[in-house]
């Protein structure tokens, strides 16, 4: 219909109907022209030829009862009565000549209406008389006639229906003209119409048009389609706005939000509250009770967070276990965390789950920002720090952004991006605790421990830069970087003359799930020239669970290479018997958690009790963590564990001092301190 | 002229008053009233003359006849006859002629006024005849016809033309003797009958033919015209005509007149016969160009006065016939003196009438013949010749 594309002309433009129409009347007119004149010419034609027979009849008609009146008058030789008749003959104007021959072919009479120089056609009767004696042919009457007038006759008979014709075509022409106006362009203008004013600003246009025929049909139709566009883009609209499952405003939806926050809010000293909601271990609910009842519970818990807020406040839902709460007036922050509180009570009530209670828990980060602050659109961010101050710090609570923890989250920001810098300029340092026989005071083993010397914050704790090493995807780089300071380290000892000491390094969880690290080791120890058995690997419980079928595989691959698997932390997490059956392990090392109250805790030391008969059962070597008195290392003894870890005997030092202290063998008790953090250097996540 | 006239006139009516007291065996007759409604036109010959032989008869046989004349139109006709029939002293007898039919409603008047009536010349005929049957038996009154033998006039014309013909051998070159007939018209009784003479002549002449039967309304110019037209086409045609047989004097002049025309010689190459004894066809018989003229039967009207005579004086004619034939006669150059004088003046106070009357005993014989005619003449007046 758009024949030149431009959506651009204006809606009343008649060229879409214009082109129809003409179509219409170039299909439909030669073809209406041609048929009438084709049709009247052989209806003409026809009729002519009819005519003519008609005449040649006619004439022949006249020539027999003009025989007949001549025939008595012929036979009597009353030629002037013969004349007479034939005289007669002559009104028909038709009829050129006619001649009456007796039975000797003499001309009895002859009548010539007028000289003619056109063929003429001839017809000719005989004469016949009879009385009741006689029947005799008296002679022959000859009529010559002419169709000159039927010519003529048919000619302008033509000519009339040209004419009528062509009149007859224009007045259907402009009819066709006047009625496809009506009955199609009309119409169809009016549709056009209401197509270019919705284009203009999306929104539906009914198209006026009454009539009841098809083109009102097809107007209602279009009409009906246009509700139904405009309906479908309306939802789709929503839907880009809206999440699907609770019905709240998405992310994008957040964006928009925020930029008309200010301009919505009633003066630029009016505070918001922004609350950046954190379900805590959705993952879990999922993984128990399944996907739909994971819905079902994000779908309760965005029901619990409308029915809370007021008319004016903004809940939305960002994705997975995220929800957004804005309130666009509080009057101080205090009325905030009050408000903030209000939302995690109300998400903490118990929830029913496939028959069983759940009891749903969030972290809530809240940002309060004055609605003329320029940094509005930052608020999301500003609040997610304090979310992740709160996740990591005290899940199920509401973190309030301060100075504090914007600053913390500038640090980590700092130093994740400092992380490339600190591998390439090797800022960070292995340290080394060492393992003790707690009967005879030899070190056996060595911990390998990381440590990062960051030229501007100073000696960083693996606690709070590890994490960071494990967002940024650096874990692998650091546990290389480790295995290469450990063999160099071996290298050394065997060198200083102590090459039975072993040194454990921490694997943490996507080591163990990747099957190349078993190859690599070995290809480290061999470029060192040490052995693998003086490798020892450590691992926590969390790792095996994660992955159990690709790290009992990793963990094989391992020890065949004759390195020792320790399991790292015991007793902590899920401290499984099984685990330690199922996995090939060769040491349990007990988390200090359970030495710190030895002896005086006889809870502790009865788990520490049994920790150690189920590892002497088992085969297993235990090491115990954390030992810094001299009663937990007699406790220990006493309980059958041999081999200790601790700043009793060694805090971690770097691998020159703890040469050192090999050196001055038989000085076994001399302590070295290290100025290092005074929490126990841990690596697991 | 008129002197001739004067002078015939005065002698016929010496002699008319003289006759009856000369006969006057009869003298104890009555005198008779006759009206005679003439349907001809003052000046036609022949009605002229039935009339006046009507009159010249009343005259000799004391019989009082009033001539009313139609003019040749038939509702004059009716009107004078049914005039006659209503009248307060009718006519003792009503003599009509029924042309056209025309005097059939005057006849069935005359019968209800109890008026005698006889038809002269032309009688019922058609589905007329048909209805009203013979004279006296539906019509009471209708005593009778007085009518003339025109058949045998006609074929008597023919074989006279055959006779001369063969005796010239004007034989054609097919070996027949090729004749023209040329008649009044195709309808009255009058006409049919001498055409059928023609063809009764020429069918017992099996070396003659008839080419054509024309009709020329009894006129000369007419029969001049298609005698001229025959002529030429029998000229195209091969064929020698050797007579042309006209219905009555007039034509027969009409064809004397195109065979002169056509460089013909009539009397010589070509015999020409007419029927009226007319005048002038005596005069072309005397030239010799005219074979003969037939006829004679404008004596009709003298005859019915006769018949009416003896009727009235108990001698009915019927006892004969009701109808009345009464044969013509021709006129050739043998004869033509006798009669030409009597034509020409038309003096038929000469005829004797009374001779004609049937004999006592014989009623219904009269002997009408032109030979009886003749000798009845008494000589013209001396004067008159």
């Amino acid at each position: 219909m758009m024949r030149h594309g431009d959506g651009m002309n204006g809606p009343t433009k008649p060229a879409p109907s214009r082109s129809v129409v003409r179509a219409m009347i170039w299909a439909t007119v030669p073809v209406l022209l041609l048929v009438q004149l084709l049709a009247s010419a052989g209806v003409e034609v026809s009729s002519f030829w009819s005519q003519i027979r008609q005449l040649d009849a006619r004439i022949a008609r006249v020539a027999e009862s003009r025989a007949e009146l001549i025939a008595e008058p012929l036979w009597k030789m009353r030629y002037d009565q013969v004349t007479g008749v034939l005289n007669e003959v002559m009104h028909d104007e038709t009829i050129v000549a006619a001649a009456v021959y007796d039975d000797t072919g003499a001309v009895i009479a002859r009548v010539v209406a007028r000289p003619s120089v056109q063929a003429l056609t001839e017809v000719s009767r005989p004469v016949a008389y009879s009385n009741g004696n006689i029947a005799v042919q008296a002679g022959r009457i000859v009529i010559a006639y002419s169709y000159a007038t039927l010519y003529a006759d048919t000619g302008s008979r033509l000519g009339l229906l040209l004419v009528v014709g062509l009149l007859g075509t224009l007045a259907t022409m402009i009819a066709m003209r006047i009625s496809a106006n009506i009955f199609i362009g009309r119409p169809l203008a009016a549709m056009m119409s209401a197509i270019q004013r919705s284009k203009q600003d999306g929104r539906a246009y009914p198209a006026d048009v009454k009539s009841s025929n098809e083109f009102g049909q097809l107007a209602s139709a279009f009409n009906a389609m246009q509700h139904t566009t405009s309906g479908a883009l309306d939802r789709l609209g929503h839907m880009a706005s809206h999440d699907p499952l609770t019905g709240l405003p998405n992310r994008r939806s957040l964006s928009e939000r925020l930029v008309t926050l200010s301009r919505d809010a009633g003066s630029p000293d009016a505070l918001i509250a922004f609350c950046f909601i954190d379900l805590d271990d959705f993952k879990g609910v999922n993984d128990t009770f399944g996907h739909d009842a994971g819905d079902k519970f994000l779908v309760h818990i965005s029901e619990r967070l409308r029915g809370m807020v007021e008319w004016e406040d903004w809940v939305a839902r960002l994705g997975g276990d995220e929800f957004v709460v804005i309130r666009p007036e509080v009057s101080n922050e205090a009325a905030a965390q009050v408000f903030a509180r209000q939302l995690l009570e109300a998400i903490s009530a118990p929830i029913l789950l496939h028959d069983k209670q759940v009891v749903p828990r969030a972290s809530i980060g809240l940002a309060v920002r004055r609605a003329g602050d320029p940094e509005l659109s930052h608020l999301p961010a500003l609040a997610d720090i304090a979310l992740y101050h709160a996740k990591s710090k005290a899940p199920g609570t509401v973190a309030v952004l301060d100075e504090a923890l914007q600053r913390d989250y500038r640090r980590r920001r700092d130093l994740e991006l400092a992380i490339p810098a600190g591998f390439s300029e090797r800022q960070f340092e292995v340290w080394y605790q060492s393992q003790v026989d707690m009967m005879t005071q030899d070190v056996i083993g060595l911990e390998a421990l990381i440590r990062w010397r960051h030229p501007e914050h100073g000696v960083i704790s693996p606690g709070e830069f590890l994490p960071l090493i494990e967002r940024s995807g650096n874990n692998a780089r650091l546990t290389r970087y480790v295995l290469t300071d450990a063999c160099r380290a071996l290298q050394q000892l065997a060198t200083a003359g102590r090459p039975q000491i072993r040194i454990a390094i921490n694997l943490p969880p996507s080591e163990l799930a990747d099957h190349s690290f078993a190859a690599e080791l070995r290809e480290t120890c061999e470029r060192f020239g040490i052995a693998a058995s003086s490798l020892e690997l450590e691992i926590t419980e969390g790792s095996l669970i994660n992955n159990i079928a690709s790290a009992s595989d990793t963990l094989r691959r391992l020890r065949r290479l004759g390195a020792t698997i320790a399991l790292d932390d015991f007793g902590t997490g899920y401290s499984s018997l099984a685990h330690l059956r199922r996995f090939p392990l060769d040491k349990v090392k007990i988390d200090k958690a359970f030495i710190h109250e030895i002896p005086d805790s006889a809870e502790d030391k009865a788990i520490v009790g049994v920790i150690a008969s189920l590892a002497g059962t088992l085969g297993l070597t235990l090491v115990a963590e954390g030992i810094e008195r001299a009663e937990q290392a007699r406790a220990m003894r006493e309980m059958g564990v041999r081999l200790g870890q601790g700043f009793l005997y060694h805090r971690p030092q770097p691998l020159d001092a703890v040469l050192r202290g090999l050196a001055e063998a038989g000085a076994g008790e001399e302590r070295v301190l290290a100025d290092s953090p005074s929490i126990a250097p841990e690596f697991a996540a | 002229m008129m002197a001739v006239l004067r002078i015939l006139l005065a002698v016929g009516m010496a002699f008319g008053v003289l006759a009856p007291a000369g006969r006057v065996i009869a003298a104890d007759a009555k005198p008779l009233n006759i009206v005679f409604v003439n349907p001809g036109k003052t000046g036609e010959v022949y009605w002229d003359m039935v009339a006046q032989t009507m009159q010249a008869a009343g005259r000799k046989l004391n019989a009082n006849v009033e001539v009313l004349t139609s003019e040749r139109n038939y509702r004059t006709m009716q009107e004078l006859g049914l005039g006659v029939v209503a009248r307060p002293d009718k006519p003792d007898f009503l003599i009509l002629s029924n042309e056209e039919s025309a005097a059939v409603p005057i006849l069935e008047a005359a019968e209800a006024a109890g008026v005698k009536t006889l038809l002269l010349s032309n009688t019922l005929i058609g589905e007329d005849a048909v209805r009203l049957g013979p004279p006296r038996r539906t019509l009471k009154n209708w005593l009778g016809d007085i009518t003339t033998d025109l058949t045998t006039a006609g074929a008597r014309m023919a074989n006279a033309l055959i006779g001369a013909a063969r005796n010239e051998k004007w034989q054609s070159p097919d070996g027949k003797i090729h004749l023209l007939g040329i008649g009044g018209d195709e309808i009255t009784p009058a006409s049919i009958a001498r055409n059928a003479g023609l063809q009764l002549a020429v069918a017992a002449a099996p070396d003659v033919v008839v080419d054509r039967m024309l009709f020329a309304n009894w006129t000369q110019s007419e029969a001049e015209q298609v005698a001229a037209n025959y002529l030429s086409w029998a000229q195209r045609k091969g064929i020698r005509p050797a007579g042309i047989w006209a219905g009555n004097d007039p034509m027969a002049l009409g064809a004397l007149k195109a065979v002169a025309a056509a460089g013909i010689t009539p009397g010589e190459s070509i015999q020409v016969v007419g029927l009226n004894w007319s005048e002038d066809a005596l005069r072309e018989i005397k030239a010799g160009r005219l074979l003969l003229t037939d006829g004679g039967h404008f004596l009709l009207g003298g005859w019915s006065i006769v018949l009416l005579r003896d009727y009235a004086d108990g001698c009915d004619f019927a006892a004969g016939s009701p109808h009345v034939e009464v044969k013509t006669s021709a006129i050739t150059r043998d004869n033509l003196g006798s009669v030409a004088g009597l034509i020409k003046s038309r003096a038929f106070d000469r005829i004797d009438f009374a001779r004609f009357r049937a004999k006592p005993g014989r009623c219904g014989q009269h002997d009408f013949s032109v030979d009886t005619l003749i000798s009845s003449l008494s000589p013209p007046s001396s004067a008159g010749e």
